[in-house]
């Protein structure tokens, strides 16, 4: 058996990874899959008052995924490859955005501007996702190969300008397309919004209404109208990609970052506007709010947050490590997972491709309340009682949910790679692992890290099925909600800067690693 | 200098897989919780300090009003029914589990000092300290605060007043009560009568009250314990009871309740863990917490400036199990109404 898997044949490997996520996504999807066959019931899916809804959701997701790739593309193209003061730090603050709760950065963006409503909604969603067409941008065009760029360069700087754009556009709107299916499934961002200013509401809100119906047909069916834009846009996303694997392979050195030059005070200007609209102005606003009293309160802004941090760390640090747990372990287990499918779709044939894509893209696209009851339904039985119980459920969950933008951000890196160098490997002798981790994925290793990271990022905010599920329902995301729908404004605030503290630090570490290679060669 | 990724990992990987929820034997008690978090678990710290029990606690989040935990109850009783004991932060959702037969007959002696009118006659559960609708009002500004129910359609009061949508928690048990009272169609033209006067609709009770705390409102119809927040955190607000006075309503009182499952496991656990949650000293406990909740034993202790239902204030008479019966089919109707 062991044998098996030291062979070059990926098709046990291949297997395997199916395996797990029929475990880790497919299994609990079942029990909500049966109410969408009753096709009695989808020909009343929607009527005007849902349709109306659908369209709101869709222009609101739209408009937020068209501003994230506005502020994220241009801010990854040029800290990735233009030399100027500070570069490297606005590289590594990149990320740092998508670590935000969007509800959080609503309520920043409420406290300083007190905009409200529909166009707020589209702000904050835009502002929270930028990251994901920013990160997918910056990974192409810190791969780009330098022979082409130079060349381009050489002819004339126009041209070389047009192929940065070329390159890292199509992973920019995939990145939207992630940002547009996170957008429309928020009901928490709509729905503070519609609290503060005018009432107005989403389809993720006709969804929540009809899961608190437990036959899972109302909520089954109230979201498939979701999940079908969802699956138009992954088909979308799917066809960038097949486009984005004709572009240039690059087996060779990577094109180097350019002097600014006479642009380097509007480049760093218009970096600072960037960086404060995604990061330091929520920020600010977060750190203001740790500390906030009502005008007839006596203690000083201080004493106040200071207690809200003891608080946070008192009352919260139980909740960070068991979430940093299973969130950590889901990132681990899409390490293996992701490269296995990025690989299977690369090199299945061309009719497979699609379905694959939707097939792993489903748990996604589902609302996450679904998926945890699904999972009770299938995996709470007495012998499973352990499995049941502990932290590898909410891990294989989160590892089954966030795998899609894993499987398409490694897709993406590994379609850069020559194919004759993996070839060569296997004329070698080499194994299916060795081919794909140390050949295919060898140059790679950012990316990889990068996937892992963003599953984890995701897994710590996931609040809906952590509710559900026993090893994750004491989650620094239930402490934090529970918090913030109770008032409790200086505690949810300085937890939420305790967590984003713990989730930054791995990606400082990171950067600070990087730089320490780069000065040791 | 080299140092390898694995070596990056091993910290993540040692936190991940060496995690354990404490509890390898198996909880003596698994306490499923609506209370607010920061409310519940000290008490329940202290019942575990008290007996030695090992308590699993799984909690809700506002957010779900209290349906997150009661649907996975009913889920969970399907194959492997896990808790014990179900402490819900308001009522009609309890009756539910009743009435699906996942509850067990246990007649606490703690539970004597309570009104009848808050203890299930066949005493599958037990309702404690109470929240009451009343409406937070800025005492800083001029203007109309709303005295009776339906001084919210009289546009004079409702320009400058909000209530939460009555979707979830409190608010849809209160439209549900009105509307076993009035009848769904005249409850859904008085909301729609009480919008037309100017009365705003939020999400939730909390998020109205700090709306009002903003200064955005002059009042809002909201719960005791959110108006006592507001008034903790140093707001100029002040709180007033509706439909006081000969042949008034009165006040709607909807209490914490508490039940036991039929999970078959830990019965003699759970029966000591609901004698300590329905002590006058639980109830004193949670009446000197920032929500203030009103305690439904009498004679029991309370802050200063808090009044007492049925002595200072005229309290609503309430069928609870006819609330009970009538939420469902009700929150689909105001889903449609409000939702749009």
């Amino acid at each position: 058996m062991i044998a098996v898997f030291h062979g070059r044949s990926p098709r046990p490997w291949w297997s395997l990874a199916v395996g797990l996520t029929l475990l880790a996504a497919w299994l609990p999807l079942l029990p909500i899959l049966e109410p969408l066959l009753r096709f009695d019931r989808l020909a009343h899916m929607l009527d005007a008052r849902t349709a109306a809804l659908l369209w709101r959701s869709t222009w609101i997701s739209g408009l937020a995924a068209l501003l994230a790739i506005v502020l994220g593309w241009p801010y990854a193209l040029l800290c990735t490859r233009f030399q100027f003061p500070g570069a490297g730090l606005f590289r590594l603050l990149m990320p740092l955005p998508i670590l935000l709760p969007p509800l959080m950065v609503a309520q920043a963006w409420f406290g300083l501007t007190g905009m409200t409503g529909p166009l707020a909604t589209v702000f904050t969603f835009g502002v929270c996702y930028a990251p994901l067409p920013a990160l997918l941008a910056a990974r192409s065009l810190h791969k780009q190969a330098a022979s082409s760029f130079e060349s381009a360069l050489l002819i004339a700087p126009r041209l070389a300008f047009w192929s940065l754009l070329r390159i890292s556009f199509l992973p920019a709107m995939i990145g939207a397309g992630f940002a547009f299916l996170f957008a429309a499934a928020d009901f928490a961002v709509p729905d503070y919004f519609a609290t503060v200013g005018d009432l107005f509401h989403v389809y993720a809100a006709e969804i929540f209404g009809h899961s608190r119906n437990f036959d899972f047909t109302a909520g089954a069916t109230a979201s498939l109208p979701l999940v079908l834009l969802g699956v138009v846009i992954l088909l979308g996303n799917a066809i960038l990609l097949k486009r984005q694997l004709g572009y240039e392979k690059n087996s060779g050195r990577y094109a180097t970052a350019i002097s600014a030059g006479r642009l380097t005070l509007p480049i760093l200007l218009f970096m600072l506007t960037i960086v404060t609209v995604l990061l330091l102005a929520p920020l600010g606003r977060v750190i203001f709010e740790t500390g906030n009293q009502g005008p007839l309160s006596e203690r000083t802004w201080l004493e106040v947050s200071q207690q809200a941090f003891r608080e946070g760390i008192d009352r919260g640090r139980g909740d960070l490590m068991r979430t940093l747990g299973f969130s950590g372990l889901a990132g681990l287990l899409c390490l293996f997972l992701a490269p296995l499918w990025a690989h299977m779709l690369l090199h299945c044939k061309n009719w497979l491709r699609l379905p694959l894509v939707v097939l792993v893209s489903l748990p996604l696209l589902v609302p996450s309340v679904a998926l945890g009851f699904g999972s009770i339904l299938m995996f709470n039985r007495p012998w499973l009682d352990q499995f049941y119980s502990s932290s590898l459920l909410p891990a294989l969950l989160i590892a089954g949910r966030f795998l899609p933008i894993a499987v398409f951000l490694l897709l993406d890196a590994m379609s850069r790679v020559p194919d004759s160098r993996e070839e060569n490997a296997a004329l070698a002798g080499c194994s299916y692992l060795q081919r794909l981790f140390r050949y295919r994925l060898g140059t790679q290793h950012a990316s990889l890290w990068l996937a892992a990271g963003l599953v984890v990022a995701f897994g710590v905010r996931e609040l809906d099925f952590a509710i559900l599920l026993p090893a994750a329902n004491a989650s620094a995301a239930v402490r934090y909600y529970n918090a913030l729908h109770f008032s409790r404004d200086n505690f949810v605030a300085a937890y939420g800067l305790i967590l984003i503290l713990l989730l930054f630090l791995p990606v400082m570490l990171h950067g600070w690693w990087q730089s320490l290679r780069s000065s040791d060669q | 200098m080299r140092i390898s990724r694995a070596t990056l990992l091993l910290p993540l990987l040692t936190l991940a897989c060496g995690h354990s929820d404490g509890m390898s034997s198996g909880p003596d008690l698994v306490v499923y919780c609506s209370l607010d978090q920061d409310l519940s678990e000290n008490i329940i710290a202290k019942f575990e300090a008290r007996t030695g029990f090992t308590v699993e606690t799984q909690f809700d989040v506002e957010r779900n009003k209290t349906v997150g935990l009661v649907n996975r109850i009913i889920a969970e009783a399907k194959n492997n029914p896990r808790a014990d004991v179900y402490w819900n932060n308001e009522i009609a959702h309890t009756l539910r589990l009743k009435d699906a037969g996942l509850t067990v007959a246990y007649q606490s002696p703690a539970a004597d000092g309570i009104p009848a009118a808050f203890r299930d006659a066949d005493h599958h559960w037990t309702g404690f300290a109470a929240r009451a609708r009343v409406i937070l009002y800025r005492t800083d500004r001029e203007g109309l605060v709303p005295e009776k129910l339906d001084d919210f359609l009289n546009p004079a009061y409702a320009v400058g007043g909000a209530m939460a949508q009555p979707l979830t928690g409190t608010t849809l048990t209160n439209a549900t009560v009105l509307s076993l009272q009035r009848g769904n169609d005249a409850m859904l033209s008085w909301f729609a009568a009480a919008e037309a006067a100017g009365l705003s609709f939020g999400a939730g009770n909390a998020d109205v009250m700090r709306r009002t705390t903003h200064g955005d409102f002059l009042w809002c119809f909201t719960d005791t314990d959110d108006a006592a927040k507001a008034i903790a955190q140093g707001h100029p607000v002040a709180v007033r009871y509706l439909e006081q006075g000969d042949g008034s309503l009165g006040v709607l009182l909807i209490p914490n309740s508490i039940c036991i499952l039929n999970s078959g496991k830990n019965l003699d656990a759970a029966k000591q863990f609901l004698d300590y949650i329905l002590s006058v000293e639980v109830e004193t406990q949670l009446a000197f917490s920032v929500a203030q909740q009103i305690p439904l034993h009498v004679g029991v202790a309370m802050p200063a400036g808090v009044q007492i239902p049925g002595q200072d204030y005229q309290v609503m008479a309430v069928d609870w199990p006819a609330v009970a019966a009538a939420i469902s089919a009700r929150a689909v109707a105001f889903q449609e109404a409000f939702v749009k």
